[in-house]
């Protein structure tokens, strides 16, 4: 914990920077001989180019390569220059002579030249797309492991910032595409195969499954989704068959399978103090405070429980196992495949891991020459335990072990002990030999022995099962027109089941009665998409035009139950077959309405020559979630692009082969607020009792209606530069201005309004501003091949307008009076808010000289050790006005490289991110338990003058609130930086695997969040979800280490 | 063929109807409130706030008045256990910390919902005498919610309809004068119309007596001498009907086993019957303050175990110790102990003397379901006959009225736990009012309209002309025109 200001900015775009311009010659090998010329061609990537025309300068002399890519020719000379060409590859000139088999690498004529992205409802040529889209391709997540699609994203693309809510397998992480739109709910939307996946359930992908991820980042990609394109929109491709006819010899299918075993540990462990130190601390406190020593003699507690350790786990397991076949012919194509991944957590492994099984069929088939058809299926079973509280302060295993004194044993072995109370006269916890687990009698509340706790927890868990797909229909008349009919489902499957058993943890969490709980519930979307589009070329103008209409619907319903007083006592044999008293099965049930929301849309794009661009769309949507007035909104965009390069002034040259100019403007909406916002409906639970039980529900209105709620706007303005040098390297600059207004959030009303709730409104605006950098580099040398990808954001989220509030509390801070983070005009979203702590009173004389304006004595109370606060507003006292912003949990910087290098058999990837500019909140220890324990940091306290700036004194009943007022005190720098991945891998060489009857054998061993660099000190400073940069004793991440193997058949 | 379909589905995809979706199960206000059930169900919303026990923290109206007078402490587990209880207790409430933003959403939603269905009643239909008694109870609970939050704020916002959006922000504060007008005036209006008894199972419902005993209580807090009379009259009703009587037996004012019993006014209702758990927070209908104020981990007979809040102080016990109340107000858990009988954990501020009126007892310890800590069936006792007999002792000392009345009433009391007469003095009524009514919540406003505070409650903090009244809650300050109270 270090006072504000202390920004470090170590990690900035230099990193990016550093491409890798190391290796930037190409190489050609060329050798002599008599009259004969041979050799091979190959492209970059080292793969063979069947067809390349070969020519002797100056002649008509000429072949083309075979299917292996070889050449043969002859000539008279014994020395010649040879003309490589072929379609999308720059022609290129080679000195050769007779008799040395030449190795002629073709450049594409631009790097991704032939690459296209998929832009929602079709794909561009990515040399003529006119917005921002950031695209992370299948093939570069490979044997990674990835358990969730948006892992994928982190580090890898521009504009995208990933913040893991916790360590615990399958969790979720907050995804802020450019930024934080909104205040209400900023996820960007999942559009499947084009089926939107809303309100997340995205965990049902297998990232080995995935053909390619695209960001739609600017206003003008997203348009086409207008509806809910405001935070950015997702697009995910599944992989798809290949028509097999190229690949001779291995016929048109195609096998793979993968696999990776690995360990993993906590990738840290808080420093907290023992036992010894930990009654040192307290006696101190004691003293300090008046009070008489509690601990006589703090040695005899030796180190102590590290409560730490009971329930980290070094070894938890990490396994996947993906199978795939795929294949076809020029009439159908099929990819399926099943994948089996389990994890278990690294904290309270028994009741904290996760399963997952996928199974995949996609396939497309030409019936007709005109008439195409296909599928995309997806069906996912997950498994998941959680019982812990992965981010809180209150309660679970890990605040627990956190907060717990070292002084409690983990078991009472002393039977005298184990004979008394609370042992004797309590249905306590006991471990396999009968010992009760240690309770606590110094820290108590919620506090309980974590291993107690999890034996509670013992078989939990939550489940789920996707069906997600989609069918279409493609019918194409006239060649450029075509009709397509798409519809597409997800049918969700979900519950949970738990059981509390009868138990006393401690004198403040304990159950006297036990109870079963089960919950089912399904959550259904269906949409149908028909578009019609045209495209054609009238000499150089070419021109795509499509228009096109959806409808999408989501609903949900659940029920659920709750059995009490069952004759047993533990998960496994509860059950709902018992004859329990109906006053004993309590049973719930809930249903979300239809949210619809339809939609017509038109793009047009043209262009002329490739050279100048442009994209229109106009969406307007419909949505069931806003009243009569305001039920449509229209969102339009336009884009132009300018390719440089291609204008006839463009000197032919190899520095810089291509360059594109491109800017875009336009508005897109958000109504991802709930249902029936703009309506006051009534609700009960608002009972009271008459006469002896009579229990009666009364209803009121939840919250007062606001008809003319409508929507959210996001307009964004984005310009960018992509250019490509030396035929490798290729960059990509962004710079974007987005304004969110109207944003659509509650109106907090005064306590004297007296409504329930809080109605939406279309209040407060939110700007994001920033620059993105993208940089590619590839180059084979020899049998080298070396890849560099980085990039690096820049955002800076700011907060204009919050109607007639001033400020919108945010998060609390435990039992703290004062929240830690505000909302308000001018601050960054979720902006932290406090006291400034100026340095530590040395000696009473410093209190006495710390003086107002009027030689009065600001802090009076406080004692040397204490805290000098900042008298911001000057009036003499340090009291609530004195709070300002003192930090911010939004990274101003994100970035992230991959460098891959492979050499014969070998290859290597090394994958690195991280963040800079962020604040992170340390809020692990309890304020409201004076027995807590401490962090070491603590053995740094103030003891007398000079011993420290930093850290208070401790003193029971904190009187100056060190500890209790939120300040700079709590906050640390949270930039890190992470060796995030490292795979080292070898491919056994072909000749090998193909007399096994096999295309590939691989093994590769990888490493994943190997290293941090941080300043922090708690468990990491990533810290996601809903308590964002904000540390309450967050579910460290693991440390991994696998071992993998991939075969293709 | 294709385009025709595209063209049809364009077009049916761009009807305003199908985008119309309605709540189903969710009534709206607009079209709620429509005919008698509906209104009732409305009502019993306007008596909810009453039961409120939770809000942000644990707010059962009773202990944390307890926890700033000086029958108790505030207790728990450790000095920053509800610190709203705590801060009160030793006087460094603020405006951020306390048990004031509580206090003062309960009274404002009470009051809001009492306005709404003041101005929906007009159109529902339904018998005319049954919609006059919903009126007359929805002024008697806003006049009920406007004493509570006048007598702890002082200085409040006064609405006699629902707040209009335009006016949310606007709101500003009236002089105390303006909101007893508005709660006399409520009470009168309501007295008029109010049944004189409700049936059995309607028990708890407002009746014209507590209506008159309410209005004698706003009157007799004003302090205002002239109108002493006054008040006394009102008692007087209350006091001489035939529907009243002291129980015979002390001991039985405050069982849950004989609710709304013979000296039982006006009884804030409580139920296991809700089996709420914890899911539940804050809306639960059991009595939190029986679980509060048990002993903590505790075992042995007759209780069973609670949190430790509201320790009785020692100088309560010194002055029931002789008294015939003392075992039936204080729990002397401390004695058990030493007499090997129980076991239990010394909180926070620990006396070993526990509450014995609301205390949670085996016997009404919920079994049918839920957490039976939240469950406790214990009604809180707003109003009972022995409090209005020793307010129009009072009123009567200080108007200058009937001491012959005043002393009777006085005997009464005393004459239930077998104490003979003593003469009917203000300080006598104010020591009576100590022992009868210890712990039942009244004695840190009686201390504060008598301004006894400053001195009896000094070594607590009390600071004179700031405690008297609460701060206005932190959060309603901001964005609002409202003004902090004197010394906040």
């Amino acid at each position: 914990m270090y006072p504000y200001g202390q920004k470090v900015r170590a990690f900035r775009s230099r990193l990016i920077l550093l491409t890798g311009l190391l290796w930037l010659s190409v190489t050609m090998l060329f050798a002599q001989n008599t009259n004969q010329y041979s050799g091979t061609v190959t492209d970059k990537q080292g793969e063979t180019l069947p067809g390349v025309n070969v020519l002797i300068k100056g002649t008509t002399n000429g072949t083309a390569t075979d299917m292996q890519g070889a050449f043969k020719l002859t000539s008279s000379n014994t020395k010649e220059t040879l003309v490589f060409s072929f379609i999308g590859f720059i022609t290129q000139e080679v000195q050769a002579t007779a008799g040395v088999p030449v190795k002629a690498v073709l450049v594409s004529s631009t790097v991704g030249l032939s690459e296209v992205v998929v832009i929602g409802y079709g794909t561009q040529k990515k040399t003529s797309v006119t917005s921002a889209i950031s695209k992370v391709k299948g093939q570069d997540l490979e044997y990674l492991p990835i358990v969730r699609i948006e892992q994928a994203l982190q580090g890898r693309t521009t504009g995208v910032s990933i913040a893991s809510s916790s360590g615990q397998p399958g969790a979720s992480s907050t995804v802020r595409v450019r930024g934080t739109t909104t205040i209400n709910n900023s996820n960007p939307l999942y559009v499947v195969d084009g089926v939107p996946i809303d309100n997340g359930g995205i965990d049902y992908l297998n990232s080995s499954d995935i053909e390619s991820l695209e960001v739609l980042k600017d206003a003008a990609s997203a348009s086409i989704y207008g509806t809910r394109g405001a935070s950015g929109v997702i697009l995910v491709t599944t992989k798809k068959g290949k028509e097999g006819a190229l690949k001779v010899g291995s016929g048109s299918m195609s096998v793979n399978f993968n696999m990776y075993f690995g360990t993993q540990s906590p990738a840290k462990k808080l420093s907290l103090l023992n036992a010894t130190d930990y009654a040192t601390l307290r006696n101190e406190a004691a003293v300090n405070g008046g009070q008489p020593s509690i601990f006589p003699d703090p040695s005899i507690y030796s180190t102590g429980t590290d409560w730490q350790s009971t329930i980290f786990n070094n070894g938890a397991k990490i396994q996947n196992y993906e199978l795939s076949v795929s294949g076809g012919n020029d009439k159908s194509t099929y990819y399926t495949s099943m994948g089996y991944f389990s994890q278990e957590g690294v904290v309270a492994t028994s009741i904290s891991n996760y399963k997952r099984l996928t199974l995949r069929f996609n396939s497309a088939h030409k019936i007709k020459k005109w008439l195409r058809f296909g599928n995309n299926l997806g069906y996912t079973h997950i498994k998941s335990q959680g019982s812990l509280n992965t981010n809180s302060e209150y309660g679970g295993p890990l605040s627990s072990a956190i907060n717990l004194d070292p002084i409690t044993p983990t078991v009472i072995t002393d039977p005298a002990l184990a004979n008394s109370p609370p042992y004797s006269n309590h249905p306590v916890e006991r471990d396999a030999n009968g010992y009760p687990y240690g309770i606590s009698s110094i820290v108590v509340q919620e506090m309980t022995n974590p291993l107690a706790y999890i034996q509670t927890h013992q078989g939990n868990f939550g489940w789920s099962d996707n069906i997600v797909g989609d069918i279409y229909a493609e019918i194409e008349p006239i060649t450029g027109f075509k009709i397509k009919s798409d519809i597409g489902a997800k049918l969700a499957f979900y519950g949970d089941e738990s059981f509390a058993p009868v138990t006393y943890l401690n004198a403040a969490t304990y159950t006297t009665n036990n109870s079963y709980y089960r919950s089912g519930n399904r959550g259904f979307i269906w949409n149908i998409e028909n578009t019609a589009s045209y495209t054609r070329s009238f000499g150089k103008h070419n021109a795509t035009v499509l228009i096109g209409m959806s409808a999408y619907v989501e609903n949900a319903i659940g029920v659920n139950a709750t059995y009490k007083n069952l004759p047993v006592n533990t998960f496994n044999e509860a059950s709902m077959n018992y004859n329990l008293a109906a006053s004993d099965r309590v049973g719930g049930g809930w249903e979300a309405p239809d949210h619809k929301v339809s939609s017509i849309f038109a793009r047009a794009l043209y262009n002329y020559k490739e050279k100048y661009l442009f994209m229109g769309v106009i969406r307007r949507d419909g949505s069931s979630r806003f009243g009569s007035n305001n039920k449509f909104g229209i969102f339009p965009s336009v884009s132009l692009g300018w390719v440089a390069s291609r204008e006839n002034f463009w000197p032919q040259n190899k520095v810089v082969t291509f360059v594109k100019i491109r800017g875009s403007y336009g508005v897109n909406g958000n109504d991802n607020i709930g249902d029936f916002q703009y309506m006051s409906t009534v609700g009960g639970g608002r009972n009271y009792t008459f006469g002896n039980d009579n229990y009666v529900i009364g209803y009121s209105p939840n919250a007062p209606a606001n008809p003319d709620l409508k929507w959210e706007q996001t307009s964004q303005m984005d310009v960018g530069l992509e250019a490509t040098f030396f035929e490798d390297l290729t960059l990509v600059f962004d710079w974007y201005n987005k304004q969110t207004t109207g944003m659509l959030q509650p109106v907090v009303l005064p306590g004297y309004v007296g409504a329930n709730g809080s109605p939406t409104g279309n209040v407060g605006s939110m700007s994001n501003k920033g620059v993105e950098l993208e940089l590619g580099y590839h180059k084979k040398i020899g049998e080298w091949d070396l890849k560099f990808n980085g990039n690096c954001s820049y955002l800076k989220n700011r907060i204009t307008d919050l109607g007639t509030v001033q400020y919108i509390t945010g998060a609390t801070f435990q039992s703290s009076a004062y929240e830690i983070s505000r909302l308000a005009v001018g601050q960054a979203m979720g902006a932290f808010y406090g006291f400034e702590v100026l340095d530590i009173f040395q000696s009473m004389a410093e209190v006495h000289h710390y003086k107002d304006a009027n030689g009065n004595m600001i802090q009076p109370d406080a004692k040397p050790g204490d805290f000098r606060y900042a008298d911001l507003n000057g009036d003499g006292k340090i009291d609530a006005s004195d709070r300002t912003f003192i930090g911010d949990p939004t990274p101003d910087w994100s970035y992230g490289f991959t460098i891959s290098a492979s050499f014969k058999g070998f290859d290597l990837m090394i994958f690195a991110q991280g963040v800079a500019g962020n604040d992170v909140f340390n809020g692990l220890r309890r304020l409201d338990i004076p027995t807590a324990n401490w962090t070491s940091d603590a053995l740094g306290r103030w003891t007398g003058p000079g011993t420290s700036n930093i850290y208070p004194r401790l003193v029971a009943g904190d009187p100056n609130g060190n500890f209790s007022k939120p300040s700079t005190f709590y906050l640390t720098n949270g930039s890190y930086f992470r060796f995030k991945t490292i795979q080292l891998g070898y491919s056994l060489p072909k000749k090998i695997v193909n007399k096994i009857g096999l295309q590939l054998l691989r093994v590769y061993l990888t490493g994943n969040n190997l290293f941090t660099f941080t300043k922090y000190q708690g468990y990491d400073p990533e810290i996601g979800g809903a308590s964002y940069g904000i540390d309450r004793g967050v579910y460290p991440q693991a440390r991994s280490y696998m071992i993998g193997l991939s075969v293709t058949l | 063929m294709s385009a025709l379909i595209l063209g049809v589905l364009l077009l049916s995809s761009c009807s305003k109807s199908w985008l119309d979706v309605a709540p189903k199960g969710t009534a709206l206000e607009s079209n709620y409130y429509k005919n008698a059930e509906e209104a009732y169900n409305g009502l019993i919303a306007a008596y909810n706030p009453l039961g409120i026990e939770c809000g942000k923290t644990y707010s059962n109206k009773i202990g944390p008045l307890n926890s700033a007078s000086d029958d108790c402490y505030a207790g728990g587990g450790s000095s920053s256990d509800v610190p709203a209880w705590q801060v009160w207790n030793n006087y460094t409430i603020d405006a951020a910390t306390g048990i004031q933003a509580d206090f003062w959403s309960r009274n404002f939603i009470g009051v809001y919902r009492s306005n709404l269905l003041l101005q929906k009643l007009p159109n529902t239909s339904m018998n005319d005498s049954l919609k006059a008694r919903y009126v007359a109870e929805c002024k008697f609970l806003r006049g009920y919610f406007y004493f509570d939050l006048v007598r702890l704020f002082k200085n409040v916002p006064l609405f006699t309809a629902p707040v209009e959006p335009k006016d949310w922000f606007n709101a500003t504060q009236v002089g105390p004068q303006a909101t007893y007008a508005q709660i006399e005036k409520d009470l009168n209006e309501a007295i008029a119309v109010l049944p004189a008894t409700v049936p059995a199972s309607e028990n708890g419902r407002v009746t014209k007596m507590a209506a008159i005993a309410l209005l004698g209580k706003v009157i007799l807090y004003q302090n205002n001498e002239s109108r002493m009379l006054e008040a006394a009259n009102l008692f007087e009703i209350v006091n001489s009907s035939p529907n009243y009587a002291l129980l015979a037996d002390y001991g039985k004012i405050f069982r849950p086993d004989n609710k709304f019993n013979s000296e039982s006014i006006f009884e804030i209702v409580h139920t296991a019957q809700a089996m709420m758990g914890w899911e539940s927070w804050p809306n639960f209908q059991g009595n939190l303050l029986t679980q509060m104020c048990g002993a903590r981990s505790f075992t042995g007979p007759t209780y069973v175990a609670g949190w430790g809040f509201n320790p009785i102080t020692p100088e309560l016990v010194a002055v029931l110790k002789s008294d015939p109340r003392y075992k039936y107000t204080v729990v002397n858990i401390d004695s058990m102990k030493t007499a090997g009988l129980c076991s239990y954990e010394k909180g926070y501020q620990n006396t070993g003397y526990f509450l014995a009126k609301y205390a949670p007892l085996k016997e009404f310890y919920s079994t049918i379901g839920g957490d039976p800590v939240l469950n406790y069936p214990n009604d809180e006792m707003e109003i009972r006959l022995a409090d209005t007999y020793l307010l129009e002792a009072e009123a009567l000392v200080r108007g200058g009225g009937d001491l012959g009345k005043a002393q009777v009433y006085l005997d009464k009391v005393r004459a239930r736990v077998k104490l003979p007469s003593v003469p009917v003095t203000l300080d006598n009524i104010k020591k009576e009012r100590r022992l009868e009514l210890a712990t039942e919540g009244h004695r840190w406003f009686d201390l504060v309209r008598w301004g006894d505070a400053p001195t009896v409650l000094a070594s607590k903090g009390f600071k004179a002309g700031k405690n008297e009244i609460l701060p206005i809650p932190l959060t309603e300050l901001s964005n609002t025109m409202l003004v902090q109270n004197p010394g906040y």
